[in-house]
């Protein structure tokens, strides 16, 4: 305790003042200040490709045209799609919470190979320069980039997925840098059993964006080769077969959905226990939890195709196989719950996220059953119900995490504290803004409504109508919360103290903001980070 | 162990946080995992190959007569015996002898070198008798040989790429089978998986050549030799890909 | 609770939502379950004036690990097991179905039945006979759902699939594309008809809209191959801009320039506006005019006959602005009634062999082609199919224009001829037509 309220003298020391020139932000090697150059750089992308579905659903808020083309449109939802996928999410959680906080976790100075992720940051700045060139371009193929029509229509698709190549190669260098990390440099005693679950979260992630995203990244090659050179291998008049482009692309694209929950699911399982004095529930399943999510979904790609023309038995297999992912999912969320019975509850912002995301994430998990559910899935696939499933699963689960993380972490990021009410007034509005969003296109998609259509039947109208004014209210919720975060962080005056929310894992047993080595000393660990409340008898785990 | 105190002058503070050890573990696991996704990019297109070569057995079987196996085979050797070569360096190296892992490395690299001209001769006869990657030609109208397709040119929007560009030293049957679509298929993959292998050759000779230049400034010892190690498993693997490539796509009958 | 799915218009639609209704039923329950106990706790151990209570370090319980484990894996099991076995109903009767082809094109869905009818954005099928539609794509793909129906499957260029079905209900249900396929993808709808079987009998052997064709003038031809090669879909007739030009006064504007900056104007170059018009739709990236993006419009060379481009030529030609050319063209309209009755009944029944469809099998030169010849009909005497004999008088052509199987002569074929006629034809009309008959001789 003592330490915290030395760690904010005037004079001290810390990551962000121990050098300050803008040379020494670009060069840094310091895994805190990589993390956060990332997250300034993907909010950027956020909010741009916020926008664009802005538009689109003001858009589509009346059917017939009001004021876009249908190719605008068609350029307008791959525009939000790729950044949003490509430059958002996927470097998501993992790239900045994951960066800022993983050595700090493990007790380390700083991740395996600190140039490697400094590489990895500028391949990332490369391919983003090169995606925002292609998408202004513009390019209309949707993120998919589904042959043969990426290979026929006329937009910037070599630039495009070169993009989308070069962010890959970007993810698997900080993926590789991470599964290093964890194994290697854990201070003493931080066993493999007492590892925080974000870390395990991030383990499994890293591994993932390790495996699978070399096999999109050739796949993109390929496709580029195909337009190129027209190699032949996607396109049908050349004997090639679209259907493999899918089977490639979701490959990675399947696994690449987990790349951006896990961490999600590990940040509520810190923030969860810290705000309930509770230890986790059933710790060990959740950390089992993540590996087998990580595992599970590498077999279950040919979901996205299940009415794409594969054979019966495949889809048979698929289906089956992707029920396995929802039984690890279901253990988390159980766990999760169970974690608050008998706590202390408070009810900080980033308590109010996590458990606003157990909510969403309820909805997100039992949709998804219904697509797993083959002769469901054929009703529902491609149409409004799963573009609702994914933005619960992505929006609800992904940003809500990483707005969660940055709520919770933010003193520790910067030593300053936010302003709680408009903390929670932002809340607010972003859990019902986005529930009104995406809760009518689930009904949608039960009428019938297609996805990626400009317009549509007149029936549909009304529902439309709710879905544009609740992403307005979502947009106002998000930016009042950056605008409060950013605005704290400039102006507030209330300094953060060393460890606010008295949480027992290791990152907050250094002052805020951390000085540049991460701990004076190398921490030494007896016991994991969840030793909340009183033993009673029969506790152990 | 205060970690400023460790800090070597000119070197950023966070390279040398970790034990000498634990860092030559470190890097050797990075290395693997770097290696396993090198697999699975290639896994990509063996895949594929795997499938249409199953598909369009006659096709492919054609196509591969047109590849001089004889080349083929002196790469191999001389890639096989290269990669010995970067053995004998590396276990040089765990000696202390920057000496002897220079001059294997050297060796190494010419024999990376000596690959890259046979492909080069390869590349350009292919090159010469029209077998190149779909340019637009006028010699041959689109769609000629096109039986059945009921597919083909469907709106239009397809290139029609045809190979031969000197087409006179050919027979009929040739002529045919050089503008089939499955045939440019087998060359469109193949040139696709030499020329990344052929990529990887490069960037290999490129990282040994390096190791050669730390060599040559006696930087290995018996208890650093973490470069030597990751080059040498890099090259292997640069081996090793080929020694899949070269009978699936010069031997398979 | 939550139910909104359309129609049950097939026959698996009952157990698709049968158990769709099941798992929404088991999603409300667990979700309501987990958040209420969420909520819950968070309300009973909420922490009060802002001081820490003591907690208990419960830190898991192997029991509950397994329950619940081990329960939504038997619930799933259960879901996933009638999600496969519903699923192959799907296919039910695929064997002794109905076959029907339908090909997506950016963007159209077009349908060929087995006769060689074939329609485009609509496609008629009987009530309670199954039904497969297989499907493939000629340029991109493509996704066929009828919602109604339950069945989705995507079309591949390359690739035959299929879906299988069985109406039961007689009615109009959309069918979307749903694999986005481009510009116009939220436009390519089709329309799925399903009426008794009689009915579809009578429809599908009607060929009179393809007889028709033969026998229309260029610019109405013009008229129907716009809407059915999928022009309207980015070209329309009012004179704004959607994807690609209007074909309002297209014909009649003089100049162009191009987005590589050349100009053109016709009359005073060698190129006329037919020769460009035909160019452009043929292959459309050769010239693209300043403001509009390349590579939008399908190249339609290989899928139009030249008199098909003629006839398109000649309908652009025509949307020169005046709206009087137009509704002439219109076979309704007020003024339509008044000069028909101006007419005297023989030019009467001209005008309706011409615009109804009779020149299409009845020549008036002697020869017969699907039917026989108008020429010296009336009167002439034979032997009917069933071996009756006739007389062609005024009764019997009256019965052959109403109900043409009701007597066949001998030699042709019955179901050739439409039988709507007595929905299309007056009294007045069909005397009108066995007077201009009576003048054939």
């Amino acid at each position: 305790m003592s330490a915290g309220a030395e760690g904010v003298e005037h004079g001290e020391k810390n990551y962000l003042n121990h050098e300050t020139t803008i040379w020494s932000w670009l060069t840094t090697v310091d895994h805190k200040r990589i993390g956060l150059m990332y997250l300034f750089t993907i909010t950027a992308f956020f909010i741009i490709g916020g926008l664009a579905a802005l538009t689109m659903r003001l858009e589509l808020a009346r059917s017939g045209p009001d004021f876009m083309t249908p190719d605008q449109y068609n350029i307008l939802f791959t525009l939000h799609g790729a950044i949003m996928i490509f430059l958002f999410i996927v470097p998501g959680i993992p790239a900045t919470m994951g960066n800022f906080l993983l050595p700090l976790m493990i007790g380390a100075k700083d991740v395996a190979f600190p140039r490697l992720n400094l590489l990895s940051y500028y391949v990332y700045v490369v391919g983003a320069a090169m995606a925002v060139v292609a998408l202004l371009n513009p390019i209309d193929t949707g993120w998919t980039f589904y042959a043969p029509y990426s290979t026929q229509t006329k937009s910037a698709v070599i630039l495009m997925t070169g993009a989308a190549f070069v962010l890959g190669f970007s993810s698997i260098l900080t993926g590789l840098n991470f599964v290093v990390t964890v194994h290697r440099l854990r201070c003493p005693g931080m066993h493999w059993d007492r590892l925080p679950v974000f870390v395990w979260a991030l383990y499994a992630t890293a591994v993932i964006q390790t495996l699978a995203t070399p096999v999109v990244g050739i796949t993109l090659l390929l496709l580029i080769m195909e337009r190129w050179l027209g190699v032949g291998v996607f396109d049908p008049a050349m004997g090639g077969d679209p259907v493999l482009y899918e089977h490639f692309f979701w490959f990675y694209s399947h696994p690449v959905v987990y790349i951006m929950v896990l961490p999600a699911f590990g940040v509520v399982g810190e923030i969860i226990p810290v705000f309930s004095r509770k230890p986790l529930f059933g710790y060990k399943m959740v950390c089992y939890a993540s590996l087998a999510i990580a595992l599970v979904g590498f077999l279950v790609w040919a979901h996205h195709m299940l009415v794409a023309g594969i054979s019966d038995p495949s889809a048979i297999y698929f289906s089956v196989i992707t029920f396995g992912v929802a039984i690890p999912t279901a253990v988390k969320v159980f766990n999760w719950v169970s974690t608050m019975y008998k706590g202390s509850i408070s009810f900080d912002t980033p308590m109010l996220y996590a458990m606003a995301f157990v909510f969403l994430f309820m909805i997100a998990g039992t949709t998804g059953i219904y697509l797993a559910t083959l002769a469901v899935d054929v009703f529902y696939h491609d149409t409004y119900f799963v573009v609702a499933h994914f933005h619960y699963t992505i929006q609800g689960g992904a940003v809500i995490g990483l707005i969660a993380a940055l709520h919770f972490w933010f003193p520790k990021m910067t030593g300053k504290m936010y302003n709680e009410a408009i903390a929670k007034v932002a809340f607010v509005l972003v859990f019902v803004g986005f529930n009104l969003t995406f809760l009518p296109q689930f009904v949608l998609g039960m009428q019938g409504m297609p996805r990626r259509y400009f317009d549509y039947l007149p029936e549909f109208e009304e529902l439309h109508m709710i879905s544009s004014f609740g992403a307005v209210i979502n947009g106002f919720g998000y930016t009042f919360a950056l605008v409060n975060l950013l605005g704290a962080w400039i102006f507030s005056r209330r300094k953060a103290t060393e460890n606010p929310y008295n949480s027992l894992s290791l990152e907050w047993q250094t002052q805020s903001p951390p000085i540049h080595e991460n701990f004076r000393e190398t921490p030494t660990v007896d016991d994991y980070p969840y030793a909340y409340g009183t033993p009673v008898e029969g506790g152990g785990h | 162990m205060t970690a400023a105190a460790e800090t070597v002058p000119g070197e950023p503070p966070h390279a040398h946080h970790w034990s000498p050890v634990n860092a030559y573990h470190g890097a050797k696991l990075g290395m693997w995992l770097f290696l396993a996704t090198e697999l699975l990019l290639f896994g990509v297109l063996f895949t594929s190959f795997a499938i249409y070569r199953y598909t369009y057995l006659g096709e492919f079987h054609d196509a591969s007569l047109k590849l001089d196996w004889k080349l083929g085979a002196i790469n191999t050797a001389v890639l096989i015996l290269s990669s010995f070569t970067a053995a004998l360096a590396m276990d040089a190296a765990q000696r202390g002898n920057n000496k002897r892992v220079k001059n294997l490395l050297l060796f190494t690299v010419a024999c990376g070198g000596i690959f890259l001209v046979v492909k080069y001769f390869e590349y350009s006869h292919k090159y010469e008798i029209g077998l190149f990657p779909g340019v637009e030609c006028p010699v041959v109208e689109a769609g000629d040989a096109h039986h059945g397709d009921a597919h083909h040119g469907a709106g239009g929007h397809h290139q029609e790429y045809c190979w031969p560009k000197d087409t006179s030293a050919l027979s009929a049957e040739q002529k045919e089978m050089l503008v089939s679509n499955k045939y440019k298929m087998y060359f469109g993959l193949y040139y696709c998986m030499t020329a990344l292998h052929a990529l990887h050759v490069i960037i290999g000779m490129g990282l040994l050549s390096w190791v050669c230049f730390l060599a040559a400034r006696n930087r290995f010892s018996e208890q650093y030799y973490t470069p030597v190690e990751l080059g040498a498993l890099y090259w292997h693997l640069v081996d090793l890909i080929w020694i899949y490539l070269f009978p699936l796509l010069y031997l398979v009958d | 609770m939550f139910r909104y799915l359309p129609e049950q218009a097939s026959k698996v639609a009952p157990s698709v939502d049968w158990l769709h209704n099941w798992i929404t039923d088991l999603s409300v329950l667990f979700t309501v379950a987990i958040c209420g106990a969420m909520l819950y706790f968070a309300f009973r151990y909420r922490r009060q004036d802002g001081v820490d209570h003591e907690t208990p370090r419960i830190e898991g319980s192997n029991f509950l690990e397994v329950l619940w484990t081990v329960v939504p894996t038997l619930i799933c099991i259960w879901v996933g097991y009638y999600g496969i076995v519903i699923y192959q109903d799907m296919r039910e009767g695929e064997e002794q179905a109905l076959v029907i082809n339908a090909v997506g094109k950016q963007w159209i869905w077009e349908f060929q039945y087995e006769n060689g009818k074939q329609t485009i954005g609509e496609f008629v099928v009987p009530v309670n006979r199954p039904v497969k539609v297989v499907l493939t794509a000629t340029d991109v793909l493509h996704s066929f759902f009828v919602p109604a129906m339950r069945v989705k499957k995507d079309a591949v260029p390359g690739r035959y699939t299929s879906v299988v079905f069985t109406p039961v209900k007689t009615g109009e249900y959309h069918t979307f594309c749903t694999e986005y396929c481009g510009t116009s993808h939220s436009a390519m709808l089709a329309k799925l008809r399903v009426v008794s079987e009689s009915e579809y009998e009578r429809w599908v052997n009607d060929r009179s809209q393809d007889l028709a064709k033969l026998t229309m003038s260029p610019a109405k031809l013009g008229a129907r191959l716009y809407e059915e090669k999928g022009c309207n879909a980015c070209h329309n007739l009012s004179g704004t801009r959607l994807v690609g030009p209007s074909f309002l006064k297209l014909y009649q504007s003089e100049t162009r320039k191009f987005a590589d900056g050349s100009e053109i104007t016709f009359g005073e170059e060698e190129e006329t506006i037919e020769e460009y018009i035909r160019e452009s739709i043929l292959y459309p990236g050769k010239k693209v005019v300043e403001g509009y993006p390349n590579g939008l419009m399908p190249a339609y060379e290989g899928q139009l006959t030249d008199d098909e481009i003629k006839a398109l030529i000649a309908f652009i030609k025509q949307q020169d602005g005046s709206a009087a050319t137009e509704e002439s063209e219109e076979d309704s309209g007020e003024d339509l009634q008044a000069k028909l009755a101006a007419m005297s009944p023989v030019e009467r029944g001209q005008y309706h062999y011409q615009n109804k469809a009779c020149i299409g099998c009845h020549s008036l030169d002697g020869s017969n082609l699907v039917g026989p010849t108008f020429k010296g009909l009336y009167g002439k005497s034979g032997e009917l199919a069933d071996g009756e004999s006739y007389t062609a008088d005024d009764e019997y052509l009256k019965n052959s224009i109403w109900d043409p199987n009701g007597q066949i002569v001998a030699g042709y074929q019955p179901n050739q001829m439409p039988q709507n006629y007595k929905d299309q034809l007056s009294e007045e009309d069909l005397e009108s037509i066995i007077e201009y008959i009576k003048t054939l001789e």
